[in-house]
């Protein structure tokens, strides 16, 4: 009896010490980085200035062979033609573009993308928009562009890129004479990032112009959370009415829903409760709403994935530019340099709870917290260098409405890098092995 | 009458050897007095007898002629025949031999001369010989010899006579044991051969008297029954010649000669072969029997007779002068091979029918049980042929066979997969891959190969080198065979097979061998099957004394083998005899006679066996972790929770819900007061160690991840003392539960049962149905692309995402433009680091200076293996020192900048040139001075020679071989190989040297006791 309750004593004990000594054997060992981000280049006739959090921010120009790169030494970089390769370790930088006395647009840059859509643009005869497609790898790289017009799915554009190279793609030969386009980018290979630039005239008048932020993929539900509304002066006529550009890319119809959120309250315009587009085609839609605001969001909802975006005009100066507001991704914590511009900010959701750390360019920092129901805006404070999402509620969205001089900018307040999480792989015969 | 008429014309003159033939010689004597057909004259030649058989002869009133101590036979009966009248002119003289140790049966002479008297042409007849001892056993009915010079008679050892070789039968000689040979043909022919003093003599005569053109017949009326005193060592050989006296020396000498002086001169070169390779072979049979003066004899015989080649053409010379007829007639006598093949292998497979089926005793009955009306009263009863099934041996290895060909119906083809790597297509691929020194293996290794593969490789070659259906054999029939090695240990248990075959059955569906089978674990598999046969061989492991040493030998050699295919045997083995030596020094340490015994018996079985696997097993010293790895692929096991329950867990074992018996039974056992308490004892050991085992992680076997240590050979051990306990649980509670009233054992037995039962039906539905799928599955899909193939010797850096998903991790590896093939994982070198950061890079997108890195250790093409996360291609793309080569359905290749391969040339000025490589080594030549990289992992073996010198071998920065070449010219670049060469030949002497130990001992014909002689 004795040996054995020994016997059970020493396989309770291998237990609990097999227990005591397992470790959690997790193969998997990972390396955090944030990836280089690309800014466009700045195109004849245009000025741009690039925002960074820090003047050590290290940065290369894209056309350098080497790939030694040096810091900013300055908080916002006029850049005079080269794209930039940028080092921001998640603080995403911002690009103001501007064409003096005509327009004047905001852009995030970004990290490499899987697929962006750009929803904007023209190909007829007002359109001097451009679509640039930078290859910021070292390899060559092969890019699909397909476009989507109001007549429906345009030929595939292969391009070609050299390593450290861009091209650059006249909107106009996208779908020549139409009016409405939707342009989907697909790397094949390389490192890539695209930037349009919807710049319209008419002889020698200008229309205005703007960067137009992509989006990452088609979805059911989007949410642009920031869309200008300009109050007219007393006595004057109503504001120039929005455009909703909206394309269902997939191969069946859609029906989507559109409702505005506004300080007056959120509604379905009429008309757009249910209203069915055609799959692969780009179709518009007037937008008047009677809203007190100077801001307002919208949200979208669709029983097929969809791309959209806003188009707002806007008088600045006796001038008019427009600005096209564009779905962002729910709003998670992130830094975003801002250095010498003052936007404000536009927060959408059921329930606003967002709290902001501001740095100023002095280094100071303040925290400010933002709450509400629908729709909140705040303005940034003169002087800061960068805000930091420090907490956020669910299912909040946000965009920053800037206006400078030559016009007014959106940009979607979104990281333009996330922290990737790269596994580090290990060696393993068995991968060898079928 | 007319035959007594005939018998008149005969005059036979019996003529008697003896030497110290006492024994036999009273029977001979009174034998030869009572013929029915008188013999005419009778004398005696007396060899220098040292016992009474002179005065016995006297006695009988015996004429005797004494002879020298060394006089052969043949002088003997020259010198008797000598000694007769002259023949007359009216009679046929026939002189008669006779052995001392031979009796003709009273009517021997009568029929022998009835059979000669209508055939004139007969010199010699000889009669049927029977055994003296056992007088029903047929000697010789004639006789012949072999081509490798084996005395043939064409009879079975020890066969019965029924008369079945009955009749005049044409035959090339007769033994000289009561043979009757024509006076004036022996003289004509010169009697027998001088040269051959004993032994070989008949066949030689025989062969000589048919080449003059007489016959020889064998008459098996005549009967004479023979001790075969000489032949069987009853009694000295003390003739000239007889090298230290040795009869078998001086029997294959003879034979030999008679060969070789008798057969057509162009057979003689052939015949020499075959002698020396027979010679040798039975040489070696008599080392493993432990008779090492029979194997000098064998070899001896052959020596003693090529040194001496004079004597043979003299022999020759002799041959010649009196034939009449072509040497060819005898050729019709001289048995074929495939005769000696058939009743070898008759033999053999008797030997092994007796010992794997013997003879059912429960069949039989005896004769005082029978009632003698019964045979009229009741009708004969007919065996019907299903009754077979009622056996529940037969139904349960039946039952077992449908499961697993339904189980394993996805395995019915080349198999792969869990940690089973791909079979070569030959043997001759594994075989090499044992015997080389170098492995082609990711930056390649110079581990010794694992012996295991040695022995897959020998079954493979029995397979006729078919590698591939070997393993699929191999799995499809394991749980076959681990169901018969149990079963044979159980039947030890209890003697009924309604307990044992259910357990044996349960066994071959355990958890273990279940995970061990869908998971191609070759070593736990192999486990299974053998390590039930430990306990048999060892049946006393306290009281380890009372083992004889060859048992003790014989359970080297298998623990050997299993350690051939996992160290795991050692590290259970040094457990159970480190608490074994514990008990002894407890309980018999004063003792020290004894303690000593049990230590040096308990240290052989122990350590023997590592030696015998040296130099992987002395390797594992300085790598612990292949202490507790399997062959194959690295695979984790389950956790604790998991071996606990007897489930070793990983992919392909059984869901954790299918909880076998195995726990209870041993907690129940414990607890019992029979021996299936110690048997308990020894799984509840087995059962910790695994759960403790299971806690661990190491990174082995090509892989540098850590993982859960595999406790699949550790449960071998708790599963089989599981069985076995309780089989004697179950043999013994029957009984007590048929005649004992209703509690809580009642319950308990019923509770077991069913678990037992309910886990039975669970796991053999779970088997072939979702068991079916398991990782180890016939498959020809390979993961490199051809075309990367195709490139001799280039090495790919091969990504791909592994794991289920929601688990997948990326994992690299080097390839050599192929997929690994078995074994290969067991020699894969470690990681080597800078290729790793250098991975890391890649994958992250930092490595600006991964290309180079590649390109200096010979890597040349990036592989990822699709699915793959398209970012990390993108990312790759973006790196520089990466060109696109192709994007497949497979995978996407990129080419890596730069020169590189596996010789390059680096000039002065830093130009790097790519020289041709074979395999492993290579001649080629450089073009001009410079440093020669070899792009292989550093190992001192590696040696480039040019103009005989060894060039100067140094490290380069990367770890690599660097030669400095001072002059252009051809090189030769090898790896020594004469270390691995030197352990092969000690692993193959040392095996040998145990096999002897282990095999039974052989008797020499003095030790054989006359009642076992015919």
């Amino acid at each position: 009896m004795k040996r054995s309750l020994s016997a059970l004593l020493a396989l309770g004990l291998s237990f609990t010490l097999a227990i005591l000594l397992t470790t959690t054997v997790d193969s998997s060992v990972y390396s955090q980085s944030y990836p280089a981000v690309v800014c466009p280049p700045t195109m004849s006739g245009l000025s741009s200035q690039i925002s960074v959090s820090s003047r050590k921010t290290q940065f290369q120009r894209l056309e350098n062979r080497s790939t030694k790169t040096i810091p900013f030494n300055a908080l916002r970089l006029p850049v005079s033609k080269d794209s930039l390769v940028i080092s921001a370790k998640g603080v995403t930088p911002v690009v103001w573009q501007s064409r003096s006395g005509s327009w004047a647009g905001g852009a995030i840059c970004s990290g490499p993308a899987s697929s962006q859509w750009f929803v904007g643009g023209s190909s007829d005869i007002t359109s001097r928009g451009r679509l640039i497609v930078i290859n910021s790898g070292l390899s060559e790289a092969i890019v699909d562009v397909q476009t989507y017009s109001e007549n429906g799915k345009q030929p595939l554009l292969s391009l070609n890129l050299k390593p450290k190279s861009y091209s650059l793609v006249n909107l106009d030969a996208l779908a020549t004479g139409d009016k409405s386009l939707t342009v989907h980018v697909l790397p094949r290979s390389g490192r890539i990032n695209a930037f349009m630039i919807d710049e319209l005239g008419s002889g020698l008048r200008a229309l205005g112009g703007d960067l137009v932020n992509p989006i990452t993929a088609a979805s059911k539900t989007l949410v642009i959370p920031a869309i200008p509304n300009q109050l007219p002066k007393k006595g004057k006529k109503s504001t120039a009415p929005k455009t909703l550009r909206i394309l269902a890319p997939s191969d069946v119809d859609a029906t989507f829903t559109l409702e505005l959120l506004s300080a007056d309250g959120s509604f379905v315009p009429v008309g757009f409760n249910s209203r069915s587009i055609s799959a692969g085609v780009v179709s518009e839609f007037t937008l008047s709403p009677k809203i007190s605001a100077t801001v307002f969001a919208a949200r979208i909802k669709s029983n097929e994935p969809v791309v959209a975006a806003i188009l707002s005009q806007a008088k600045i100066k006796e001038r008019t530019d427009f600005l096209w507001s564009t779905p962002t991704p729910a709003l998670v914590p992130m830094a975003i340099a801002i250095t010498g511009l003052v936007p404000t900010i536009v927060f959408t959701s059921d329930a606003i709870a967002v709290k902001v750390e501001v740095t100023f360019i002095n280094g100071k920092k303040t925290l400010a917290t933002i709450k509400g129901s629908d729709i909140a805006t705040w303005r940034v404070p003169k002087a800061t260098r960068s805000i930091s999402i420090m907490q956020t509620s669910a299912e909040t969205h946000a965009g920053a409405l800037i206006a400078s001089d030559n016009g007014y900018g959106y940009i979607p307040i979104t990281p333009g890098s996330l922290l990737t999480r790269v596994e580090i792989p290990h060696s393993n015969i068995r991968v060898l092995n079928p | 009458m007319a035959a007594q008429a005939a018998l008149d014309r005969h005059r036979v003159s019996a003529i008697i050897v003896s030497h110290d033939g006492q024994s036999w010689l009273p029977q001979t004597v009174a034998a030869l007095a009572s013929q029915t057909r008188a013999v005419d004259y009778v004398v005696a030649v007396d060899t220098g007898s040292k016992d009474s058989s002179l005065q016995l002869l006297k006695s009988a009133r015996i004429r005797v002629i004494n002879a020298a101590r060394d006089c052969g036979f043949g002088e003997a009966i020259s010198i008797g025949v000598d000694s007769l009248d002259s023949a007359q002119a009216d009679t046929i003289e026939w002189i008669w031999l006779i052995h001392d140790d031979c009796a003709p049966a009273p009517t021997a002479l009568e029929f022998l001369l009835a059979a000669i008297d209508d055939r004139p042409q007969v010199a010699m007849v000889g009669p049927k010989l029977l055994g003296w001892h056992n007088r029903t056993h047929l000697l010789e009915v004639g006789v012949s010899i072999a081509g490798n010079g084996a005395r043939w008679t064409g009879l079975e050892p020890l066969e019965y006579d029924q008369g079945q070789h009955d009749g005049v039968h044409d035959v090339l000689s007769v033994s000289t044991a009561g043979a009757l040979i024509r006076r004036d043909i022996f003289e004509e022919i010169g009697g027998f051969d001088k040269n051959l003093a004993l032994f070989r003599d008949d066949v030689d005569f025989g062969w000589r008297a048919r080449v003059a053109g007489h016959s020889v017949i064998a008459a098996s009326s005549a009967v004479v029954f023979h001790a075969q005193a000489s032949a069987t060592e009853r009694r000295s050989v003390d003739v000239g010649g007889a090298i230290l006296q040795r009869p078998l020396l001086l029997d294959r000498r003879n034979a030999a000669y008679v060969l070789l002086a008798n057969s057509s001169w162009w057979l003689i070169p052939w015949l020499a072969i075959q002698l020396l390779s027979s010679a040798m072979l039975r040489a070696i049979g008599y080392l493993l029997a432990k008779l090492p003066g029979y194997a000098s004899d064998e070899l001896l015989a052959i020596a003693t007779l090529l040194i001496k080649p004079g004597l043979i053409i003299k022999a020759r010379r002799n041959r010649k002068a009196h034939r009449f007829v072509s040497a060819r007639i005898v050729s019709s006598y001289i048995p074929p091979r495939w005769s000696q093949l058939r009743l070898s292998t008759s033999g053999f497979v008797e030997a092994l029918r007796s010992r794997l089926l013997p003879e059912s005793a429960p069949g039989q009955r005896s004769i005082l049980d029978s009632v003698e009306d019964e045979d009229l009263l009741v009708p004969a009863q007919s065996v019907r042929w299903f009754a077979i099934f009622r056996r529940p041996e037969v139904t349960g290895f039946l039952f077992l066979a449908v499961i697993t060909l339904i189980a394993s119906r996805m395995r019915l083809g080349s198999l792969i997969g869990g940690a089973l790597p791909a079979s070569p297509s030959g043997a001759r691929d594994l075989w090499q891959m044992y015997f080389q020194s170098w492995h082609q293996v990711g930056m390649g290794s110079s581990y010794a190969s694992p012996p295991w593969i040695a022995v897959v490789a020998v079954f493979a070659s029995i397979l006729f080198g078919k590698a591939p259906l070997l393993l699929t054999l191999f799995f499809l029939t394991a749980p076959l065979l681990m169901m018969w090695s149990i079963l044979t240990l159980l039947r030890k248990l209890t003697q009924n097979p309604w307990i044992s075959v259910p357990a044996s059955f349960i066994y071959a569906i355990s958890p273990v061998a279940i995970a061990a089978v869908n998971s191609g674990r070759l070593a736990t598999v192999v486990t299974l099957i053998i390590a039930p046969q430990v306990p048999l061989l060892l049946t006393n492991w306290k009281r380890i004394e009372l083992q004889s040493w060859r048992k003790i030998f014989t359970l080297t050699l298998l623990v050997g083998f299993l350690y051939a295919f996992t160290l795991i045997a050692f590290v259970t083995l040094l457990g159970l005899v480190a608490f074994a030596l514990f008990a002894d020094y407890k309980e018999v340490f004063n003792d020290r006679p004894l303690f000593l015994e049990r230590l040096y018996k308990r240290a052989v079985i122990l350590f023997v066996p590592f030696i015998l696997n040296a130099p992987y097993s002395f390797q594992a010293l300085t790598t612990p972790s292949r202490f507790l790895s399997e062959p194959g692929v690295s695979l984790p096991g389950g956790g604790s929770h998991l071996v606990i329950l007897g489930n070793p867990g990983g992919v392909g074992a059984l869901p954790w819900w299918l909880i076998s018996p195995m726990l209870l039974i041993l907690v129940v056992a414990l607890f019992s007061s029979s021996s299936a308490k110690t048997i308990a004892l020894y799984g509840s050991g087995f059962l910790s160690a695994a759960v403790f085992f299971s806690s661990l992680a190491i990174a082995t076997h090509g892989d540098s991840a850590r993982v859960n240590v595999w406790t699949g050979t550790f449960l071998v051990g708790a599963t089989i003392a599981a069985t076995a306990a309780g089989v004697v649980i179950l043999d013994r509670l029957r009984a007590i539960l048929v005649t004992s009233n209703f509690h809580f054992r009642h319950i308990l037995a019923a509770l077991l049962l069913f678990l037992t039962a309910l886990y039975t039906v669970l796991t053999l539905g779970w088997s072939v149905t979702a068991g079916a799928t398991s990782p180890v599955q016939s498959s020809s899909s390979t993961v490199m692309p051809a075309f990367l193939s195709v490139e001799k010797d280039t090495k790919t850096l091969v990504l791909r995402e592994m794991g289920s998903v929601g688990a997948k991790s990326i994992q690299y590896y080097i390839s050599r433009g192929k997929d690994i093939i078995l074994g290969e994982p067991d020699v894969a070198p470690r990681q080597t680091q800078q290729i790793a950061v250098a991975a890391q890079e890649l994958i992250d997108g930092s490595g600006i200076s991964s290309s180079k890195t590649f390109a200096d250790f010979g890597i040349k093409y990036v592989f990822v293996k699709l699915p793959f996360d398209r970012n990390i291609i993108r990312t790759i793309d973006g790196l520089g020192g990466f060109s696109r080569a192709s994007a497949t359905s497979t995978g996407v290749v990129w080419r890596v900048a730069g020169v590189t391969g596996r010789l390059i040339l680096v000039g002065e000025d830093g130009v790097r040139e790519l020289l041709e490589t074979g395999e492993v080594g290579a001649r080629t030549t450089v073009a001009y001075p410079g440093r020669v990289l070899l792009t292989e992992n550093y190992d001192r073996s590696w040696q480039i020679l040019q103009n005989g010198y060894r060039l100067q071998r140094v490290v380069s920065e990367q770890g690599l071989p660097l030669f400095i070449a001072t002059e252009s010219g051809e090189i030769s670049l090898i790896h020594d190989g004469t270390i691995r060469r030197a352990w092969i030949s000690f692993e193959i002497i040392a095996w040998v040297v145990l096999l002897i130990f282990a095999a039974p001992a052989g008797r020499r014909k003095r030790e054989i006791f006359e009642k076992e002689l015919a």
